[in-house]
């Protein structure tokens, strides 16, 4: 089989800190995928910007090694000519869109390989109709969903026709049905004589593949977890409390987000919402909150009397709260005579110790949660927590500490509520609530709603076969 | 096919298809609003005149509600503008003040609701503005959107932790300013994050290509340069008119 590309001890360290990869050696052929699998911090995303050139074309920093793309180095190519035989596809879709209309998104990159106009417009209906995007053609990027925006991400590389496609945490931000929708799709790309690297935590959507094989990456630090006997419970209880949702619904513009949500909750509870995009997980999230306008009734019920809710929030983008020049005062911001039990449990618990100095913008997405997590649970007067998205960015071992913290948390009498597409991690919720455009489908115990294939039809998501669920 | 778990909806710049300068080059909307912008010298009776002229060529542009849109976002910056310069100066100097403001800030409207964002760029180009400025041009025009949703959604992550920006006093001014960086840190460093993504993927799908060959292209025609001239003569009328 043709090589296609081939990295030599390649490895790199960020200026601003003496972290990114460590060597690594690797080769790629045609009809080929690999899977790049390895903790938060190992250098994964790295890897990917050192194989698409954009290290060191675009990046300051100490670079190692060589990578050969058709046995010519990138240090020796220009950044167009490796982005016509590499295509690098981002986590985030929303973060690349260039144009302001789908159609001019996917002509941005063929403007760029020089190709006349009449080739141009050959390729571009066949990528719009491939890729389902012809009712779209004229739409903002923005306004799609962002399902739509990965695909079109998708389609303005794949109509280029790199012989290599670059992914980075691809399946980090879609569903179970998505997800294995992708990787059907990039089985096609690799068997049609393609080759792929793809960098991503949810290995198990991958392992299941013929034509992918797993590259293990190790990073600088090993993530070794330990949590000290003396910080072994939350330093904190709450009297038991009962939230009743009556009648719940948010309206934006006119369009009915959420509607006629009902549930009564405990304290000590972990609750999972799941449901496909756009089915209003974080609207309620928002709404238990305070944060959105809605009509209907939250109440907490105590036994003495009735009061508002008061939950603390931790948002799917940490980078929104983060401004403080360490993580200590971070989370020891606005709070008055702080509890540094709490704080000592709660970085040991997350595994932030290490870090205690170091300006939390600097640090990885996964960690970034965690300390926006922390920042969160060391408020007082609150009767839990609302998690949205905990699992984004976070490799298995820290995925166990999430699952442990909420435990801990619950058995202080906090109620736990996060949305998650991830169903293993919503396998480890007490209640489970299944919740589409029109309210909720099904609510109940984990171990009975993850049962009712009917509920998981009707809300668009499917349970692959392999997936382990610990009920 | 996919669906991610954040969807990123975006306010966007909804352009007025049924306005009949839709159809005009994005030269001669920019030619327009140049002579439009130098309108502004004239004096009052003339200046009255103008704007009376400026009305009826937007009501027939179809393009009223974008333009008292626009006007009414600056209501306060030209209320007090005008009661200052009449306090301070003249009634007379009050109202070609606001007068001048007003037709300025509906031409941004006319040239916005009208252009899309890739027709601007292509009017720049041929203009002999370098692609990678143009195309620079054109992408901060776009994120106006993405920046409002940004700063909102900060403001609500803050205000979920207990900072909430307000005016408390003198003696909570060290305390504020401190909270007021709680807003402004994260938004520049979100501005950065975007600018070096949108970097990243311009990059990666050959931005630098020395071999770039535009798919659309723009022409003028027919009704465009009598549209230039008309304004032209209409213009220097107005200015040079004794």
């Amino acid at each position: 089989m043709l090589t296609t590309l081939q990295a030599n001890q390649v490895a790199f360290n960020y200026p601003q800190n003496n972290c990114g990869l460590e060597p690594v050696t690797l080769t790629l052929k045609k009809n080929q995928g690999l899977f790049i699998s390895g903790d938060s911090g190992s250098g994964k995303s790295t890897l990917t910007r050192c194989l698409s050139g954009l290290i060191p074309h675009l990046y300051r920093g100490e670079f190692y090694g060589e990578i050969l793309i058709d046995k010519t180095s990138t240090r020796d190519l220009s950044m167009w000519e490796i982005a016509n035989k590499v295509g690098l596809v981002f986590q985030n879709p929303a973060h690349q869109i260039l144009a302001p209309t789908v159609e001019s998104e996917i002509l941005f990159g063929l403007e760029n390989l020089g190709l006349s106009r009449s080739d141009m417009k050959f390729r571009l209906e066949n990528t719009l109709t491939q890729f389902e995007l012809i009712q779209f053609r004229n739409r903002s990027p923005h306004t799609l969903s962002g399902g739509e925006q990965q695909k079109l991400a998708l389609a303005s590389i794949t109509a280029r026709q790199p012989q290599t496609y670059i992914f980075d945490e691809p399946l980090s931000m879609l569903d179970t049905t998505s997800a294995v929708e992708f990787v059907k799709l990039l089985e096609k790309l690799i068997t049609q004589g393609n080759a792929a690297i793809i960098c991503e935590h949810r290995e198990k959507y991958l392992q299941q593949s013929k034509n992918i094989s797993k590259f293990l990456l190790h990073g600088k630090h090993r993530n070794i977890i330990h949590i000290p006997e003396k910080y072994q419970t939350y330093p904190s209880t709450n009297d038991p409390f009962l939230l009743q949702v009556s009648n719940l619904s948010v309206e934006k513009s006119g369009k009915k987000i959420i509607q006629n949500i009902n549930f009564e909750l405990q304290a000590g509870q972990i609750v999972a919402i799941v449901g496909r995009n756009g089915a209003g997980k974080t609207t309620l999230l928002r709404s238990l909150a305070g944060l959105q306008k809605f009509s209907g009734k939250t109440v907490i019920h105590d036994g003495k009397c009735n009061q508002k809710p008061l939950f603390n929030m931790v948002f799917q983008n940490p980078d929104i709260q983060l401004f403080n020049p360490s993580v200590k005062e971070e989370i020891l911001y606005h709070i008055e005579n702080p509890d540094f039990d709490r704080y000592r449990w709660l970085m040991d618990m997350l595994d932030l110790q290490r870090y205690e100095d170091t300006p939390p913008l600097l640090l990885s997405e996964g960690e970034k949660r965690r300390v926006a997590l922390a920042t969160a649970l060391m408020r007082y007067s609150s009767h839990g927590i609302l998690l949205d998205e905990p699992a984004l960015g976070q490799d298995e071992s820290h995925k166990q500490i999430l699952v442990r913290l909420m435990k801990k948390l619950a058995d202080a009498g906090f109620l736990i509520i996060y949305t998650t597409h991830d169903l293993e991690l919503a396998a480890h919720a007490d209640q489970l609530i299944l919740l589409n455009k029109n309210g909720i489908v099904s609510q109940g115990k984990t171990s009975d709603v993850i049962n009712l294939e009917a509920a998981w039809h009707k809300i668009g998501l499917i349970k692959p076969e392999w997936m382990a669920l610990n009920v | 096919m996919f669906n991610l778990s954040q969807s990123g909806k975006t306010k966007t710049i909804q352009l007025n298809q049924s306005s009949p300068l839709r159809n005009l080059d994005p030269r001669t909307k920019l030619w327009m609003c140049l002579t439009i912008s130098l309108a502004v010298m004239v004096p009052l009776d003339r200046l009255t005149l103008f704007f009376s002229g400026y009305i009826l060529f937007v009501l027939w542009a179809r393009l009223l509600p974008e333009m008292v849109r626009q006007v009414w976002r600056l209501k306060w910056i030209l209320i007090v503008l005008f009661f200052v310069d009449w306090w301070l100066v003249s009634l007379e100097l009050a109202i070609i003040i606001t007068l001048r403001l007003t037709l300025l800030s509906g031409v941004f409207a006319l040239f916005f609701s009208t252009t899309a964002t890739t027709e601007l760029g292509l009017a720049l180009e041929s203009l002999g503005i370098p692609y990678r400025y143009a195309f620079s041009i054109n992408l901060a025009f776009q994120s106006i959107g993405l920046l409002q949703e940004e700063w909102h959604a900060i403001r609500e992550a803050q205000q979920s932790r207990g900072i909430f920006i307000k005016f408390e006093g003198i003696r909570q001014l060290v305390k504020q300013l401190n909270d007021l960086i709680a807003l402004t840190v994260p938004a520049i460093v979100l501005t950065t994050r975007r600018a070096w993504a949108i970097t990243e993927a311009a990059y990666t799908r050959g931005f630098d290509s020395p071999n770039r060959q535009s798919y659309n292209e723009i022409k003028m025609k027919a009704l465009d340069w009598f549209v230039i001239v008309s304004f032209l003569v209409v213009i220097s009328l107005f200015i040079f008119w004794r």
